[in-house]
């Protein structure tokens, strides 16, 4: 262990030396605070504070990210370009000791950096209220709705299959399928229909109403609010873009049983802007006892529109399970997981292909991972005919993808939706204990029989 | 213990094209064996294989085909290595760490205590001479300085065998001759050294065997004396002595019907530049450069008892610096004895010397050695029996009982 840390030391401090490197880090403590000084989001201290930690985050991960991909490739190759490797690896090390110590440096200096403007954009969150003129009520309201971690639940999905199959046969009965969906396969017509049947469960024409019910709804404290989160779409865009609504909250199961309930029912009657956040603030006490709570909409005459909720995010229940700080810890935790799949991309690349092209295969693949839901989509629609090779060759590759936009952390500290333990350990368990553990594997194989030396004759 | 520390087995390196075709053989079936305690030559012009065959015993080149043994062991087996040190054919070492953070990095790759470091950098600084400089960079350093820290790198783990590729080049001439020193010293202390080179010089002075490789295969190999001596010709060296000598002894000569020369020998280069340099130092000349010592880090011969025979015989620097040492030592070692049955012979030619006039045949350039005196050549004699000694080898006066018989030989003159 000593020799693998003499060898990550090493490498930290040739990190560090390089001009690059140098660049990024100079570069991100410039842009940092000209980010708190000049972001201004929506004009609120809640979108002020939003955008500066969903901009701050996403700068140091990229930045990160690039420095990542840059030194571990770098390190490897230039140590077999300048041939300083003759020196190191016939001393008592094993060449995989050599790797995980370049490894390790690049892993450090990640957590050392990671610490460093994580804890720039932390501080400057937390300090900007002070410096910023906003009204008690916009205090109050970060507190509740940026300064903490809400877990998020979202309604069940229903299950529709049946409705599907239905409709299918009536189509294909009615020689209707070719018209409607030419020249497409079962299966993905099946995936269309689906989600045709989904949406409209989640529709609600004028004057008719949606109702969600939630189980194992948990606050952390019952004096706590909780929050509906919902994002409105529509058939047709009303003049101002202005949605209304009715909303009932509560155990809802009792309003048939007359004027006293045992909890609260909340009703909120609104007028809200189309596709876009919005959030309705609800006492804890209207979750019973057993975790039981309803969220009914009713969608009024005056809209003329029909009034849907979009699948992915439609609607959530969102309710304080932790602090923002813990919150903040775990977001970096999981950009720190993505630099060690990078830092173990860069190792396995720079262990078989020169600093240019390894750079560029670096690049492809994390490219490809920040959009990965679209890239696997992408290929299974294109996949579909020729679904055995696909399934056996591509798939398996399509697979090994990091998914960076999956567990993107600005998706969870802007809207102060709860990053749970449970879930960073699955990142970690998928990203770095399969993916990169794979990656790592094939780069010690690879490094530990490739010559490392040229014939020069 | 392992029969050899260096041995190949028909190693063949082939150099083949992208598409796997055969090249070019940059080895083919080198079969070498390097005893223990030998200071063993590898030369060759430039692409004749030396190089490869060194980054195959290290393992940072696979064998086409063939073993190569190093101390009996793998040379990519982590026991083996820390015992090997290896000096590349360039000092490629880390432009960004200076000196000092060189040597540490290279000490904790052997797992060397904090303390072991410590003590082991200010030896080796101060050995090869770079202590001035041990805060800069690395990078900064001219090529002499950057071999000699890259030599110092080889040495932190006080190596059993040590494999130096090209050492001396890029160094300055005292550099050079402190290598030289250097490796003689460190092979009387029992360390192997193999020494890759195609400076001949430097090979002739310091090893006890050669190979040279030509196309990939040993061309010749042996011991240097067995390889290089003229049996067929007799050098015959003194002290100034009269005209009238002279004359006597080239009549004797031109009796014995043989072609000979007469000639005052000339001092060489390297010696008079090492003479040249050693006073300026003695002057005290500032220099950013490095600056040439005497010592060999401690920890080098903890082997030996301190005060013993030994260690005054290789701390004979102390007394004389090796920057103004006698050019050729091992040379000296051999002609010695030599030069004892030549004295003898030449009182015997001397007595008697009829004048003549026949003039002197002169077929080759005159080859020089430097004049020593008596007084040296005992103390050398001394010396060379201790080290016989220790190396086992014949003592000189067993060499001389060889030579004697020699000189009986009626076909040496």
């Amino acid at each position: 262990m000593r020799r693998i840390w003499a060898v990550a030391r090493n490498t930290i401090r040739q990190a560090l030396r390089m001009k690059v490197a140098a660049a990024f880090i100079v570069l991100l403590l410039i842009l940092l605070p000209i980010l708190v000084l000049t972001i201004t989001g929506d004009g609120t201290l809640k979108g002020r504070l939003q955008t500066f930690v969903s901009y701050g985050i996403s700068l140091t991960s990229l930045l990160l990210s690039f420095l990542t991909i840059i030194v571990s490739i770098y390190t490897i190759t230039s140590d077999i370009e300048h041939r300083q490797i003759y020196t190191v690896i016939t001393k008592p090390n094993r060449r995989s000791h050599l790797n995980l110590g370049k490894l390790l440096g690049v892993v450090t200096l990640d957590v050392a950096l990671l610490t460093l403007f994580a804890g720039i954009i932390y501080g400057a969150a937390v300090l900007m209220p002070r410096f910023v003129k906003a009204s008690p009520q916009e205090l109050e309201e970060i507190d509740r709705q940026f300064y903490t971690a809400r877990t998020s639940l979202v309604p069940p999905e229903i299950d529709v299959r049946e409705e599907v199959e239905a409709l299918y046969q009536k189509l294909e009965k009615n020689d209707q399928l070719q018209q409607v969906y030419p020249n497409y396969p079962k299966p993905e017509i099946l995936k269309q229909l689906t989600n045709q049947k989904r949406l409209e469960k989640r529709a609600a024409p004028v004057g008719q109403r949606l109702l969600w019910e939630f189980k194992n709804v948990r606050p952390l404290d019952a004096n706590q609010s909780l929050f509906i989160r919902f994002k409105y779409d529509v058939s047709v865009t009303p003049p101002d873009e202005q949605v209304y609504g009715d909303w009932y909250i509560g155990d809802l199961r009792q309003l048939g049983t007359g004027p006293e309930t045992a909890t609260p029912v909340f009703r909120a009657t609104r007028k809200d802007a189309a596709r876009k956040f919005q959030e309705i603030e609800v006492p804890g006490s209207a979750v019973t006892a057993d975790g039981y709570l309803a969220v009914g909409f009713i969608n009024p005459p005056l809209n003329e529109t029909v009034v849907i909720f979009p699948l992915e995010d439609g609607l959530e229940v969102l309710y304080k399970a932790d602090t923002f700080t813990g919150n903040f810890i775990r977001a970096a935790i999981l950009i720190l997981l993505r630099l060690i799949f990078l830092a173990c991309l860069g190792s396995l690349a720079g262990s078989f292909l020169s600093f240019p092209v390894a750079i560029l295969f670096c690049l492809v693949i994390f490219l490809t991972g920040t959009v990965s839901g679209f890239v696997m989509e992408s290929f299974g629609l294109l996949s579909q005919n020729i679904g055995v090779i696909y399934t056996y060759t591509v798939k398996g590759l399509v697979q090994l993808l990091p998914q960076f936009d999956k567990h993107n952390p600005t998706t969870f500290l802007v809207p102060a939706r709860l990053i749970s333990w449970a879930y960073v350990g699955k990142v970690a368990l998928f990203m770095v204990g399969l993916r990169a553990f794979v990656l790592l594997v094939f780069a010690l194989i690879i490094f530990s029989f490739r010559e490392l030396a040229r014939v020069i004759v | 213990m392992e029969s050899y520390a260096v041995e190949t087995i028909g190693l063949t390196k082939v150099f083949s094209d992208w598409w796997g075709r055969t090249k070019v053989y940059a080895v083919d079936d080198l079969n070498l064996q390097i005893r223990h305690n030998e200071v063993f030559g590898l030369l060759g012009p430039n692409g004749s294989g030396k190089t490869t065959t060194l980054k195959m015993l290290l393992g940072l080149l696979h064998p086409t085909k063939g073993h190569a043994l190093l101390l009996g062991g793998d040379g990519t087996n982590p026991k083996i290595n820390a015992r090997i040190g290896f000096l590349p054919e360039e000092s490629y070492l880390y432009r960004f760490l200076n000196a000092r953070e060189t040597l540490d990095f290279y000490g904790r790759l052997f797992g060397l205590t904090r303390e072991v470091r410590q003590m082991r950098i200010e030896a080796l600084l101060e050995m090869v001479g770079l202590k001035a400089v041990a805060s800069r960079p690395v990078g900064t350093y001219s090529k002499g300085m950057a071999r000699r820290i890259g030599l110092a790198q080889a040495l932190i783990n006080d190596p059993d065998l040590l494999i130096l590729d090209e050492p001396t080049t890029g160094l300055d001439p005292i550099g050079t001759r402190q290598i030289k020193d250097l490796v003689l010293k460190l092979a009387e202390r029992g360390k192997t050294i193999l020494l890759c080179s195609h400076l001949l010089a430097d090979v002739e002075d310091v090893c006890h065997r050669i190979a040279i490789l030509y196309g990939g295969k040993v061309q010749a190999q042996g011991r240097v004396k067995d390889l290089l001596q003229q049996t067929d010709k007799r050098q015959i060296m003194t002290d100034a002595v009269s005209d009238d000598a002279v004359e006597r002894i080239k009549s004797i000569l031109r009796d014995e019907g043989v072609k000979f020369e007469v000639s005052s020998p000339m001092e060489r280069l390297e010696t008079f530049f090492i003479h040249t340099v050693a006073e300026a130092q003695q002057q005290a000349k500032p220099t950013s450069g490095a600056v040439s010592t005497t010592q060999i880090g401690d920890f080098l011969t903890a082997g030996a008892q301190k005060g013993s025979v030994l260690d005054k015989l290789v701390g004979a620097p102390d007394a004389e610096p090796a920057t103004a040492a006698p050019q050729t030592e091992n040379v000296a070692e051999t002609e010695v004895p030599k030069r004892g049955a030549d004295k003898n012979l030449l009182r015997e030619l001397t007595k008697s010397a009829p004048a003549s006039t026949e003039q002197t045949a002169r077929t080759e350039a005159p080859r020089t050695e430097p004049v020593e005196t008596k007084g040296q050549a005992d103390s050398r004699q001394v010396q060379k029996k201790v080290l016989d000694d220790l190396l086992e080898r014949p003592t000189t006066q067993e060499r001389d009982r060889q030579g004697e018989r020699k000189e009986g030989d009626p076909g040496h003159a």
